[in-house]
């Protein structure tokens, strides 16, 4: 009885955001915080490729998916295989936001990602090279990640420049990479 | 000459009642005394000189903790550990702790393994709270400085990147650690026999400082715990033993009484007057 009282007062100290993640914020050209009002869809390339079936059928929007899928063909689809680059969307569609959150790679020393935006058709790449090590806080709160930021690039299409705020990317939450748009906010 | 006569009536009048009075008191004084039986002498005692007096040194004692050992058998962390104590005046107990700590668990969840086994050491002091120091059971304050030095090892499932894919084990052995903590202690002491006495302390402990790692926090530090918490609880209890080393058999376990009684000196006078006086001349 009194081991389960006191199993109810258990609690551990483990963080409640556990998800490490590489933490941007978004600022104008002088360095103002700002929400950017565009739709921002970042994709990240990984190596290899994937299969990727294609459906098309006459007066029907067109189905991808990475499995074959037998009941479409039976409706009458045409099926197309192909090879694809093996890119994964990590955000897709961001809008109105002032910061955003992105995964980073466990065991490369460089992440590639591309950002698309909707007003314009230029794409920006940025290029963080890094290194990564495990980090145990507390066994109860597993294993996890860490990541020190080395050095950060980025091209010109909508960003005006790009600086590393804060190298080590664990939980804390700080904004570990600084976006800088083209413009300014008046 | 009438004024004269009357003068005289009233001074005398007054000695009579003086003398009267004064009479009175005196007999108030003294015990009343049968007839035939002689008045009994006056003992005169001085209080402070019937006081006991204790050793400033009272010897060492050396312990043993039972609770560590019985810990260790049924939970991840348990210690080996002993205590040479200092005793001055049954009040203060300057004391040195020394052990060894070890630590083995595993979490059900994470499968993350931890594994540390060092010495430690604690130094620190005991206050007797009981107002009566004479005697041996024992109800008292402390406090301690704890530190170690050890290694330790943590292992757990292969991380693996859930997008760019790839996996690799985890472990990692000999992180290096340095701890430091300090304890507030309450407990309590009884004697058994003679020199034997057993006791327990609940310990408050909180930690000062510990070596920074980028890889992991120490999950425990060996004569500390769980470092779950910046703060933890502890206890011991003990098997305690008194070493007379150094004392007079007189002084064992503490006390030495010292009860006289003052002869006054009246009576010293006159055992001086019925001696020989030639013996005190030899002197």
């Amino acid at each position: 009885m009194a081991t389960v009282f006191l199993m109810g007062c258990y609690s551990n100290n483990c963080p409640v955001d556990n998800l490490v993640t590489c933490n941007y914020g978004f600022y104008d050209s002088e360095g103002t915080a700002i929400t950017y009002n565009d739709t921002i869809t970042v994709t990240t390339l990984k190596p290899g490729f994937k299969t990727v079936y294609t459906y098309r059928k006459w007066g029907n929007t067109t189905v991808t998916k990475e499995r074959p899928d037998e009941e479409l063909v039976n409706q009458g689809y045409t099926e197309t295989i192909s090879q694809q680059r093996n890119d994964t969307i990590l955000v897709n569609q961001l809008f109105g936001a002032s910061s955003m959150k992105v995964p980073m790679s466990y065991f490369n020393k460089m992440d590639t990602l591309i950002f698309s935006y909707k007003r314009i058709t230029l794409k920006d790449t940025i290029k963080i090279t890094h290194t990564s090590y495990p980090n145990v806080e507390l066994p109860e709160c597993g294993t996890h990640r860490f990541h020190t930021l080395e050095q950060v690039t980025a091209t010109d299409a909508a960003i005006d420049h790009v600086e590393i705020g804060h190298s080590k990317v664990n939980y804390d939450g700080q904004t570990n990479i600084k976006i800088f748009f083209n413009g300014i906010v008046e | 000459m009438k004024e004269l006569s009357g003068l005289k009536h009233i001074i005398i009048s007054a000695t009579l009642f003086l003398a009267a009075l004064l009479s009175v008191q005196a007999q108030q004084q003294q015990e009343p005394v049968m007839p035939g039986e002689k008045p009994k002498p006056t003992k005169y005692v001085a209080v402070e000189e019937q006081k006991q007096h204790l050793v400033f040194f009272q010897g060492f004692t050396l312990s043993v903790d039972g609770y560590g050992p019985v810990a260790m058998m049924i939970s991840d962390y348990g210690t080996f550990e002993g205590a040479l104590r200092l005793n001055l005046k049954n009040t203060f107990f300057p004391i040195f702790e020394a052990g060894v700590g070890r630590c083995s668990k595993e979490d059900f969840n994470t499968k993350v393994t931890y594994e540390t086994s060092a010495p430690f050491g604690r130094i620190g002091i005991d206050f007797n709270m009981l107002k009566d120091k004479f005697q041996s059971n024992r109800l008292y304050l402390g406090a301690r400085y704890g530190f170690s030095k050890f290694k330790y090892d943590i292992a757990g499932p292969a991380q693996s990147d859930p997008i760019w894919g790839g996996s690799i084990p985890f472990s990692m052995k000999d992180i290096n650690c340095t701890s430091h903590w300090a304890e507030l202690i309450f407990g309590v002491e009884v004697t058994i026999f003679k020199n034997f006495h057993m006791g327990w302390a609940v310990r408050y402990k909180r930690e000062l400082a510990s070596t920074k790692n980028d890889y992991a926090k120490p999950n425990c530090i060996p004569g500390y715990g769980y470092t779950t918490n910046t703060t933890c609880w502890g206890g011991t209890y003990s098997l305690i033993f008194d070493l007379n080393w150094g004392m007079k058999k007189s002084h064992k376990r503490g006390v030495n009484i010292e009860i006289r009684d003052i002869v006054p000196a009246n009576a010293i006078n006159n055992e001086m007057q019925n001696n020989n006086p030639e013996e005190n001349n030899g002197d």
